[in-house]
């Protein structure tokens, strides 16, 4: 479903990954460890197709990051979902708006919005919350609103780019909580973090990023 | 439903940032304001220098014994000189009869005779109207049979023709300045309140918006924005004609389409503005 082969990537002169192969199957829970600066945000971005590899081949179920049309890119993108450690969501609505966002910006119809926002949001528990502010939330909250939002166009896969960053040990807990109960309706979850800790308590497949490269 | 969802959140986007929104709409308003003055002031500048110009006269002068039928072939051959628009002729008669009009006292009470010799007025083609258009066709006036001489007023055309220039072309110049300012000032403040979504366009690319659909809400904003700051500008350019018009009945030139041009001028700034802006931040 998602397979990287012999990826290179170069930014300003400084070689960020080199001969990269990773592949990850459906449903599969795969965990990027590895210490700041190894490469992992990097590999993401490369699969989320945001930036392209100067050699080597991504294959992301059709889309092939070598041929992929620049107006394919959206509808690439409505099929794989990403959050993030700052959560990027948008600070002057409420929790609902910010999920319904990622489904107005595809063009669904304004009913079936709202059945899928509070779908998504009963799944990540953040229902009794969908008129509440951003701000007005706790970092896991806010993770968890992020990852509703990520959800909201049924993606195959969840791109989590250190989802636990920002949080404390509780909201921390939350977050692999809602992780683990994706994956286990069918959902591929490919996340990076540097805290070696936490993957051994998820049933993930582990793969180690140093200095660019990969070790299984 | 993606149009309308376009036009909210242009409106929703407006008020949210609001700040930006100010200061982009009084940018505008005062930049086409200042434009829309300087608009009336150059087609007034221009129509002033036009007018001097126009109010050069040249005179024909001809020999008196020419018979009726003479000056009536004279007459065609004049109209078809190159240059000449109108040809109009004076007679003696007339030419006594203008003479008393303008001046004190009567050639007859001097002489026993009419002294004064008829005459073609000629108008010439716009484009002819320039020192050299202007020698060339004197000349070809000249060389005509019967035609004693050609009279306008050479130092005072020259004069106000040089002067005129002058005028138009540092006018010229200086709406060029305005023009420009006004569009950079448009642009860029344009481009601070797209600045200021900038996170909210990175969250649309991120969730798979298409770039028509990132785009519409902000040349919607785009140009509402220019049309409220060019409609605030039209307003007041309005209010400075009417005042000036009711001091000076006759002193301005201002046609409705002036008065609207800050108007038209700021949506189409707005137009292009929010376009120019965005393109700097979508990478799609």
């Amino acid at each position: 479903m998602i397979k990287l082969s012999d990826v290179w990537y170069r930014e300003g002169g400084d070689q960020i990954l080199a001969e990269v192969h990773l592949h990850v199957e459906a449903g599969e829970f795969v965990c990027l460890v590895g210490p700041s600066g190894a490469g992992k945000s990097t590999l993401l971005r490369l699969v989320h197709m945001e930036i392209f590899p100067v050699r080597g081949k991504i294959v992301v179920t059709d889309y092939d990051a070598q041929d992929i049309q620049l107006r394919e890119i959206p509808l690439f993108r409505r099929k794989v979902g990403m959050v993030f450690q700052d959560f990027k969501l948008l600070g002057d609505r409420d929790v609902f708006e910010n999920v319904a966002f990622a489904l107005w910006a595809t063009g669904v119809r304004r009913k079936r919005i709202k059945k899928r926002v509070f779908q998504v949001l009963v799944e990540v528990g953040l229902s009794h919350k969908r008129y509440s502010m951003i701000s007005e939330l706790s970092g896991g909250e806010q993770q968890r609103a992020a990852i509703a939002r990520a959800l909201a166009n049924e993606p195959f896969v969840l791109l989590a780019d250190e989802p636990t960053g920002n949080l404390d040990p509780e909201s921390t807990e939350e977050i692999l909580g809602v992780l683990r109960r994706i994956n286990r309706r069918g959902m591929a979850v490919l996340m990076a973090t540097h805290k070696e800790d936490l993957v051994r308590t998820l049933p993930a497949r582990v793969v180690r990023i140093q200095d660019g490269k990969v070790r299984e | 439903m993606n149009l309308l969802y376009s036009f909210r959140e242009g409106i929703v986007g407006l008020r949210r940032a609001r700040l930006a929104t100010m200061i982009t709409v009084s940018t505008i308003a005062i930049t086409m304001t200042l434009l829309g003055i300087f608009l009336i002031l150059t087609i007034n500048v221009q129509a002033i220098a036009q007018s001097f110009i126009d109010r050069v006269t040249f005179e024909i002068f001809i020999d008196n014994s020419l018979s009726p039928e003479d000056i009536q072939e004279l007459e065609g051959r004049i109209s078809v000189l190159e240059g000449v628009e109108k040809v109009v002729f004076i007679s003696k008669e007339k030419a006594l009869e203008i003479y008393r009009r303008y001046f004190e006292g009567d050639p007859l009470e001097i002489v026993d005779y009419n002294p004064l010799p008829s005459s073609f007025q000629i108008k010439l083609k716009q484009e002819h109207l320039h020192p050299e258009g202007v020698e060339a066709v004197v000349k070809k006036a000249e060389a005509l049979e019967s035609v004693d001489k050609v009279v306008y007023h050479r130092k005072l055309f020259r004069a106000v023709y040089r002067t005129s220039r002058i005028v138009l072309i540092v006018d010229g110049v200086l709406f060029f300045v305005v023009l420009l300012s006004a569009v950079l000032l448009v642009a860029n403040t344009l481009r601070l309140t797209i600045l200021s979504q900038r996170e909210t366009i990175q969250i649309m690319e991120l969730v798979g918006a298409t770039e028509g659909f990132i785009r519409r809400p902000y040349v919607i904003q785009g140009i509402l924005q220019g049309g409220i700051g060019g409609a605030v500008g039209s307003f007041v350019v309005w209010g400075i004609v009417v005042g000036v018009r009711l001091r000076f009945p006759h002193l301005l030139e201002a046609s409705p389409v002036l008065v609207l041009a800050p108007f038209l001028l700021g949506l189409l700034l707005g137009f292009l503005g929010s376009r120019v802006g965005l393109r700097r931040f979508l990478r799609l």
